[in-house]
């Protein structure tokens, strides 16, 4: 199986790395939507608001 | 009581239920909405809402109320609408004579999905007839395309990143990967204002509106004050509750004949500022104006409700992810 280098010294299969990376790009969206679309934190339901209310499944207030 | 009477007596109990549901069969309750169901939207224009009371032969009936109760759709299975607090609530309660078998106001519906009203026709003697109408209103097309754009979006950014993800990398995508992911992590990180306008003549009308949270009913309440025989003089009402921020009427009801007041329960749905109007005609007396803004806060929706939605697009981007793997692989190296 295909070996790739991380970057820390750690030799990883190819699958591993990329399932690794996907969560980490995962998680990082799931924090950015929740922030974006669901966050009470008002300068950001302020500006999104609209947007919030525009995609119809996102609830607002 | 001699038997002879108890038995009359018993003889006449199953007569009176007899006129009773024979008189509830001569009564129809029709409704209609304008501009037809099929046309409205959430928060789009207020519907025209009708309610005709006929009689013995179709004809309207002369006198009588109707009582009339809108609660909200039920939440859906998956996704909420963009007012989860309102699914399934009161909306409107409130009770409006009739004239000539008529009863009409105006309501601006304020989510998608399957309304329920109730009404129940209240003759001067207390008898009641009672019918529900469900009124099923569209999601948006325009939101729903939105959403559609959304996704595909993600799906995109999904596909792009599962693309970059796969194999070893040369020096410049792996500094486009780290520059991906580095963005990534960067990005994420009631008072009332009274306004009442008392009038210069002898009657003056008030407002009392007793704001609630969303999701519950607040009473709003119209009332003739001034001379002793204010309580019961009659006048016809306009009521009017503007969303000023949207600049739209949620709520109407014109020129209805009134005693000296006129009470509702009303559940205000978007945390916003509104403009509650009331105007009264009394006869040889110039007209009367009240009007007050209240503010309704807003209330947070519970965590749950937005769950299936950031569910939803997670999921999108992992479908793309997975998509961008197997296109980089199924592509001739």
């Amino acid at each position: 199986m295909e070996r790739t280098v991380a970057g820390l010294g750690v030799a990883l299969p190819e699958p591993v790395l990329f399932l690794l990376k996907s969560g980490v790009f995962l998680c990082a969206s799931a924090v950015i939507l929740y922030v974006a679309l669901a966050a009470s934190y008002p300068a950001v339901h302020d500006t999104l608001h609209n947007f919030r209310h525009a995609l119809a499944v996102v609830p607002c207030h | 009581m001699s038997l002879k009477n108890l038995a009359a007596l018993l003889a006449l109990v199953p007569f009176f239920l007899l006129s009773s549901a024979l008189w509830a069969e001569d009564i129809s309750i029709y409704f209609k909405v304008s501009p037809p169901l099929e046309l409205l939207r959430p928060y789009s224009d207020p519907a025209t809402m009708t309610l005709l009371i006929t009689g013995t032969e179709g004809k309207p009936v002369a006198e009588g109320r109707v009582a009339i109760r809108l609660d909200a759709p039920e939440p859906g299975r998956f996704f909420s609408t963009d007012f989860p607090l309102v699914e399934g609530s009161r909306l409107l309660d409130m009770s409006l004579p009739l004239r000539q078998g008529k009863a009409e106001w105006k309501y601006l519906f304020p989510i998608r999905g399957r309304y329920r009203l109730t009404v129940e026709f209240i003759t001067p003697d207390g008898r009641t007839v009672t019918k529900t109408f469900p009124l099923g209103i569209r999601e948006n097309e325009q939101k729903w395309f939105f959403l559609g754009i959304f996704t595909m979006g993600l799906f995109v950014l999904g596909v792009f990143a599962g693309r970059i993800f796969t194999r070893a990398l040369s020096n410049a995508k792996g500094r486009a990967a780290g520059c991906l992911l580095v963005s990534m992590s960067c990005v994420s990180w009631s008072i009332d204002v009274a306004a009442q306008e008392v009038g210069q003549g002898k009657y003056f009308g008030r407002l009392e509106i007793v704001p609630a949270p969303i999701g519950k009913p607040s009473s709003v309440r119209w009332k003739l004050s001034g001379e002793e025989n204010a309580e019961s003089r009659a006048v016809l009402l306009t009521l009017t509750i503007v969303h000023l921020e949207k600049g739209k009427t949620v709520f109407s009801v014109e020129r209805i004949p009134v005693a000296g007041e006129f009470a509702m329960n009303f559940q205000f749905t978007d945390g916003a500022e509104y403009r509650v109007t009331a105007i009264a005609y009394i006869a040889a007396e110039p007209m009367l104006r009240t009007a007050q803004n209240i503010s309704i806060a807003g209330v947070e929706p519970p965590a749950r409700a937005a769950i299936p939605a950031l569910g939803f697009f997670l999921t999108v981007i992992a479908l793309g992810l997975a998509v961008g793997r197997w296109s980089r692989r199924a592509a001739p190296s």
